[in-house]
């Protein structure tokens, strides 16, 4: 599988380290445009920041 | 081998009820107390009963900016849950769902209380699978504090059962280990 682009830390522009996926129904309901019907909800990353501990959580890239 | 975490681990601890007359209380400072004592931990209180979330709504939209970010710079948590009826306490429930991505990956210790002979083993088990879907990662010691009313005394908190210092100790030392294991995972190892 290919390397995923590190996620830029918009705290301290270190780079992310990608470590979880979740789906997140809740999410789904409040916007159903971003269910992923193979999950029935809303299909989740967690990237943690090395430097600053930030954690973000975006819509997953695959 | 020494996992690299020079920064010191940030371990708060919740105290799940905001009822008059809690014996959770003492549990609660008896941790904090244990868990401040540790080499190169951090600690704080959060206290349910503070944080006054608005109960009309949930989530993202009610979050307390405080409890949040200590929850994003925290490493593991220690909740201290009275057992109500074999359940959790509803406003701990609450607090906990305000929040979800400071959680994942970070290691959590349930310390159970009850006032009869249990120690709150039930309130943990029902806890447990909540901890699971928010991202938290539960360790296998538990904390268990039976009869409370009568293993701390109830004018000065002061522990009256020593056993317990050792017990926690145990649960304690389960928890640094999983708070550095994740914290290096959650820096360090990457879905591919």
């Amino acid at each position: 599988m290919a390397k995923r682009k590190k996620l830029k830390c918009p705290g301290c522009g270190s780079e992310m380290n990608f470590h979880a996926e979740k789906v997140d129904y809740s999410q789904a309901l409040a916007d159903p445009q971003s269910m992923d019907p193979e999950f029935g909800g809303t299909l989740e990353e967690f990237h943690t920041c090395p430097s600053c501990k930030l954690t973000v959580e975006r819509p997953a890239t695959d | 081998m020494d996992f690299p975490t020079a920064a010191p681990l940030f371990i708060p601890v919740i105290l799940g009820t905001p009822r008059r007359g809690r014996r959770s209380e003492h549990v609660a400072n008896f941790v904090l107390s244990r868990v401040a004592a540790l080499s190169g931990v951090e600690t704080e209180l959060f206290d349910v009963r503070r944080m006054a979330l608005p109960t009309n709504d949930a989530g993202e939209q009610i979050k307390d900016a405080t409890f949040s970010a200590a929850m994003m710079r925290a490493d593991a948590l220690v909740i201290v849950a009275p057992e109500y009826n074999h359940g959790y306490p509803g406003m701990l429930k609450h607090v906990l769902d305000s929040n979800l991505k400071e959680y994942i990956h970070k290691a959590v210790g349930i310390v159970g209380v009850s006032a009869g002979p249990w120690g709150g083993a039930r309130v943990i088990d029902n806890l447990l699978p909540v901890m699971r879907e928010l991202g938290l990662v539960t360790i296998f010691w538990d904390g268990n504090f039976p009869n409370v009313q009568k293993i701390f005394d109830k004018d000065t908190g002061a522990l009256l059962e020593p056993a317990h210092v050792r017990r926690l100790q145990k649960f304690l030392n389960e928890l640094v280990w999983m708070a550095k294991v994740l914290r290096y995972g959650r820096e360090n190892v990457a879905i591919e």
